[in-house]
């Protein structure tokens, strides 16, 4: 080795830590890998980072980053430094390509925090025609339900927590008052540059009472000018927009708008039994119809406008997110239950603010943000019929409403305003302070019902988070995190009754890297989460209300490690595997009510969950990349005691029913580049997702032989497969997709079914200007 | 190479993904408790809850379980009913179309008919070859009670209307029917008088008067409302309040429960009233204050053993409540006015219910389904002339909640 070499020349070699720091065009250089001999490092935030070397000797160094061409160098180390080491990089002008190459992309620098987070590169998808929700799915240990086709309510799983255990964000600011017309299954995948997902413990910058998990959703703010605009049509009528524009001057202003639309008849074929209105004779069994009252369309605008790098404010925008929905809803929970006139349709109107500032003094970055939600949702049966499986109906001639007649107009008038700091106090220790505070207060009336109108009074909710913690950080070596949580919430309902309460969460997360490509990660949380204003008010569909509901809580355990590989630059592999434990107690879950005609919210003691779940990836050159995921829980209902009940519960220690405790998808994506003309690529991308079957109800009771029909969910197998065609560098895509090649019919709920195959065509423009 | 090594491992993992299956395929052997009774167990946790119906040979003695046994019914909140050899299973759906499941007994086990659907009903009953059902409106915007005739032989629904509820009783509320029985060849319906609105539905300023609304059938037109001032309204919502005997005599207990302001506000006591045979008029010469008689307890639900003799269930003054089912089992001997309390039952605190969906031979005993605090359930034989319980048949892994039989 050369370090030996010249030791004979120098005056007492000793091995002494060196500082060097990276620069591109006069800019710090974050997160590039340096190759020091053997060594490998990363720059911080500044570009900095250090290596020990023999003084006196020589070394090689190899530094890589995003966006910058590779530098190699030779270099005599003085017996003693008094500057850093400067590097310089070249900017490379094929970045792009760079990305999955080397260097740290954003998403790994995500996926190397001490939690257990998994990031999806969003960009990577931008000529498909995905949902954000439809992207998660893809995620080892998520799980997306969906009960029908576009725009149809979805419950998301991650690690066996699903609905409101799971908390979603954009930008870090909390989605819960989005509205109906703003959600992550009808955001399409364009407006994000990348999706975060948070498992089990969540960063207290996200300031948030999750009890499962989060999720982020960052959108994209690019410099210069820029236009993203796809068009999307497909089957059942399906058409879908989306247009991100934005121009960011040299002075610092900066307006950008995000508009997107999506519709569908959603008129697929389903296999019903089908009867006849008048007699209730089921006449055709297993019959195949067309849906007919399905439609769903949802348009949003979101616009903003402010300045960027000014010395008061790095970022200081207002907004306006304009939007509205239509959902028709063709079934109830069975498809027994057939409507032809049932929708809803909700607006949002929501003023944002957007305040970012980094070294406010030295070390201090602070992030606030506020917005408020005007937004109305409509709940509306009014037709007094009974509809078949043909369309065919008749009237009732009572005054019920297909359901429960009604045209329920209601306010939730929700706001939201978080604040964030961070105080890097020394090199290595830092501090963060987060506070998310949103208030609700629910103003509706049954306009077909003055009388029972007249007599409801607001809903109001408030909540506070206020969290705060602790990071130690060894740059590229282990990183450790402590955080506390006090969450706070006061309820009251039509003046006649309050409850609040005080809850304290705290946590611990950690990262090791023995080897820089491998990565150890452990955290624990005790976590808490707040009752929702819907759980406590209902949701006026659906949902009753359980003011009586106490908050619940989860010990969450997560142990992980991800490591990467190589075998001559040319094949490339990444796994990783987590095990993952929780016991939520005071677990809130939805039964139904007495009666039986709404679902309600209610406290279950214990909820035990153990799993593990496992990513692979391998990719060859440019040209192949394969991979997959699969995840495997097991959730125990720890209850021992019903209510009302002395002996032990004969369920307690059974599975919890309804919920998929296998499942997987795998995905192969060739990339033919220079096709037809240099700067033309062609990518095909197969998909497949399996779930295992899985019980409706108790596992353990019941016959399970063939002609007891005990209720299952089936096994689920779809096959995906898409064509995408970029020209000139991306500038043009045409993309094709068919979606459940094999037209098998699939379920994620009991008897709702999903489309069978279907095709989209995608057309997608974009261009840059710096 | 290691590396293919780990290569070959995880696309083996992926590939044996779809390799998977655990549906079992035997058909479950008879466990003893093949039988022509058939009894409804809904699980002890209430999570995402079904019913099973398991069948019994013998309802005196053995046991029989829900763990790995019985079928599987789509959501608890069914209701069963047994008509022309048939066994109805009925799903209240909220306010949707319900599904109804027919099954027959064959060889002792339940075997399914067909499936059909019909609507989400708050009282049915077997009238001649049909089994009549009505959806029931709980609020004034909406005045009406729908009703359908389903016929057991075709199993189809035969006939539908509606009958108007607001001007049965004239007082402006509306009537609901708190169950309804075919008596002779018309249809009794009886009334509790409810406001229908806003967080008062079931609340009414009548809280002293019992109605009956007389249909024909199948016409289902209002005849007569028969009236009375000495009891509060008949039955109970979603319970049945009459009864007819051999002779033809109609029976009806007032649980004396209707409510105001929140609060019980009937005044008459707990009582039993009767409709002689051939009259549309309550017979103002027969009165039986169950009160007086019954140490201040209520009936809330009965069932007719023949010989004039009811086992009743009853809740105290304290346990008194608009939707409670009593604990406490007695025998009422209509004929001579008399009332015993049953001995041989479990401690009422081990008690967490009694069904009140029972089966009786008419030979002056019934057998009824008692859940324990402890999780398992037993049916109790109960014999009228002796007024005593005895365990019977025990069920494991739920509550009891119908005891029927099916020929």
């Amino acid at each position: 080795m050369l370090l030996f070499f010249f030791t004979a020349s120098a005056q007492q070699p000793k091995i002494q830590t060196y500082a060097a720091r990276v620069l591109a065009e006069g800019q710090a250089v974050a997160a590039a890998t340096v190759r020091v001999d053997k060594q490998i490092v990363h720059s911080d935030q500044q570009g900095n980072f250090t290596f020990s070397a023999i003084s006196g000797s020589t070394i090689h160094i190899e530094i890589s980053a995003v966006g910058n061409q590779m530098l190699e160098q030779d270099i005599f180390l003085h017996n003693r430094l008094a500057t850093p080491l400067l590097f310089h990089l070249k900017k490379d002008e094929k970045q792009i390509e760079k990305i999955e190459v080397v260097g740290f992309t954003k998403i790994q620098e995500v996926n190397r925090q001490a939690y257990n987070v998994t990031a999806i590169d969003a960009t990577k998808l931008y000529n498909t025609t995905m949902n954000i929700s439809s992207a998660l799915d893809r995620v080892a240990g998520i799980r997306v339900r969906e009960s029908g086709g576009l725009g149809s309510n979805f419950n998301l799983s991650l690690n066996g927590f699903s609905g409101n255990h799971i908390r979603y964000f954009m930008d870090g600011i909390p989605m819960d008052n989005f509205g109906s017309s703003f959600q992550i299954n009808n955001i399409p995948i364009n407006m994000a540059e990348r999706v975060e997902v948070y498992k089990g413990v969540v960063p207290i910058w996200l300031g948030a009472d999750a009890l499962g998990g989060a999720i982020n959703i960052v959108t994209s703010t690019k410099p210069g000018l820029y236009v993203d605009a796809s068009y999307g049509y497909g089957s059942f009528n399906t058409h879908r927009t989306a247009v991100n524009a934005g121009y960011t001057s040299k002075k610092g202003f900066m307006a950008s708008i995000s508009a997107y639309q999506n519709y569908s008849d959603n008129d697929y074929k389903v296999t019903v039994e089908v009867a006849d209105i008048k007699t209730g004779d089921n006449y055709q069994a297993a019959g195949r119809v067309r849906r007919f009252h399905d439609t769903y369309h949802n348009e949003a605008i979101i616009a903003q406008l402010g300045v960027v790098n000014k010395p008061y404010a790095d970022k200081l925008l207002l907004g306006i997110t304009v939007g509205q929905s239509y959902k028709e809803i063709q079934t109830g929970a069975r498809m027994v239950s057939v409507f032809g006139g049932i929708h809803n349709e909700g607006n949002t109107i929501m003023p944002t603010l957007k305040y970012q500032k980094s070294d406010l003094i030295k070390g201090l970055d602070l992030t606030f943000n506020a917005n408020f939600n005007l937004g109305t949702e409509r709940s509306i049966d009014t037709l007094n019929r009974r509809y078949g499986w043909y369309g065919d109906w008749k009237e009732t001639g009572a005054n019920g409403g297909e359901r429960s007649r009604q045209l329920y107009e209601y306010k939730n008038n929700e706001g939201i305003a978080t604040l964030t700091a961070n105080y890097k106090i020394l090199a290595r220790h830092a501090v963060a302070l987060s506070n998310v505070a949103t208030t609700f207060n629910r103003i509706g009336k049954n306009k077909l019902d003055p009388q029972s109108s007249a007599l409801e009074l607001g809903k109001k909710s408030f909540k506070d988070i206020l969290g705060i913690g602790y990071s130690y950080d060894v740059d590229g070596l282990w990183s450790t995190t402590v955080f506390g949580k006090l969450l706070y919430q006061q309820n009251k309902n039509a003046d006649i009754s309050s409850t609040s309460s005080t809850e304290f969460g705290y946590g611990l997360a950690s990262t090791y890297f023995p080897i820089p490509t491998l990565q150890l990660k452990t955290s624990y949380e005790m976590t808490n989460r707040l009752p929702t204003p819907y759980e406590l008010f209902g949701d006026v569909e659906n949902q009753q209300g359980n003011f009586n509901l106490k908050p619940e809580h989860s010990h969450n355990i997560n142990l992980g490690a991800i490591y990467n590989w190589k075998v001559n630059d040319e094949h490339r592999f990444s796994m990783g595997a987590n095990l993952i434990y929780r016991y939520a107690f005071d677990y809130i879950y939805n039964r139904f009510n007495a009666n039986q005609t709404l679902l309600i919210a209610d406290n279950r003691e214990g909820v035990a969950t153990t799993g593990t779940d496992a990513e692979f990836r391998y990719s060859y050159k440019k040209l192949l990349t394969f991979g997959g995921a699969i995840t495997y829980q097991h959730l125990v209902n720890k209850q021992k005691y019903e209510e009302g009940y002395t002996g032990v519960s004969p369920l307690y220690n059974d599975q919890m029913p309804n919920i998929p405790y296998l499942f997987g998808n795998t995905d192969l994506g060739l990339s033919f580049r220079d096709l037809g003309t240099k700067g033309n690529v062609l990518n095909i991308h197969y998909n497949m997702l399996y779930v295992h079957s899985f019980w409706l109800y108790w596992p353990s009771l019941g016959s399970t032989a063939v002609g007891a029909e005990k209720k299952e969910i089936p096994k689920q197998l779809s096959h995906d497969l898409s064509f995408v065609y970029s020209l000139k560098n991306g500038k043009y895509n045409v993309g094709l997709e068919v979606n459940n090649i094999a037209g098998t019919q699939l379920y994620d709920n009991f008897s709702l079914q999903k489309p069978g195959r279907s095709f989209m065509v995608n057309l997608r423009y974009y261009f840059n200007k710096k | 190479m290691k590396n293919n090594k780990w290569t070959n491992l995880a696309l083996a993992a992926m590939v044996s993904l779809s390799a998977f299956s655990c549906k079992s395929d035997d058909v479950a052997p008879d466990s003893g408790n093949d039988g022509n009774f058939v009894l409804a167990v809904t699980p002890v946790a209430s999570e995402a809850v079904a019913d099973y119906l398991v069948t019994a040979k013998d309802l005196e003695s053995g046991t029989v379980s829900i763990l790995g046994n019985g079928l599987e019914q789509d959501g608890t909140y069914r209701y069963y009913v047994t008509h022309n050899n048939k066994f109805f299973s009925m799903l209240y759906g909220q306010g949707s179309p319900g599904a109804v499941t027919t099954y027959e007994i064959t060889d002792g086990r339940l075997t399914r008919l067909k499936n059909f659907t019909s609507e989400t009903v708050q009282a049915f009953a077997p009238v001649n070859d049909d089994i009549l059902m009505m959806k029931i409106s709980r609020n004034v915007t909406n005045p009406t009670a729908s009703y359908y005739q389903l016929n057991t032989n075709s199993l189809t629904i035969t006939k539908e209307g509606v009958v108007n509820t607001a001007d049965v009783l004239k007082n402006g509320e509306l009537a609901f029917f708190t169950w309804i029985k075919q008596v002779g060849n018309k249809v009794y319906a009886p009334i509790m008088s409810i406001k229908a609105c806003c967080s008062t539905a079931f609340e009414t300023a009548y809280p002293d008067n019992a109605w009956i609304a007389v249909y024909s059938y199948p016409d289902m037109v209002l005849e007569k409302v028969i009236t009375d001032d000495r009891t509060s309204y008949i039955g109970r919502y979603f319970r049945d309040g009459l009864a007819v005997d051999e002779k033809g005599d109609v029976y009806a207990f007032s649980s004396s429960v209707a409510t105001g302001n929140g609060a019980i506000t009937s005044t008459k006591p707990s009582a039993i009233t009767r409709i002689a045979s051939g009259t549309t008029a309550f017979d103002k010469s027969y009165y039986f204050d169950i009160e007086a008689a019954a140490n201040g307890k209520n009936i809330t639900n009965w069932i007719y053993v023949g010989q004039g003799k009811f086992v009743v269930q009853m809740t105290t003054k304290e346990e008194k409540g608009g939707y409670t089912d009593g604990k406490h089992i007695g025998i009422v001997d209509v004929y001579n006015k008399t009332f015993k309390d049953v001995t041989g039952m479990p401690a009422i605190n081990t008690i967490k219910a009694v069904t009140y969906n029972n089966y009786t031979p008419k030979n002056g005993t019934a057998y009824i389904g008692i859940a324990t605090t402890d999780a398992v359930s037993f049916v109790y034989k109960i014999d009228a002339a002796t007024a005593t319980a005895t365990q019977g048949l025990r069920v494991e892994g739920g509550s009891i909640t119908a005891v029927n039989r099916v020929d």
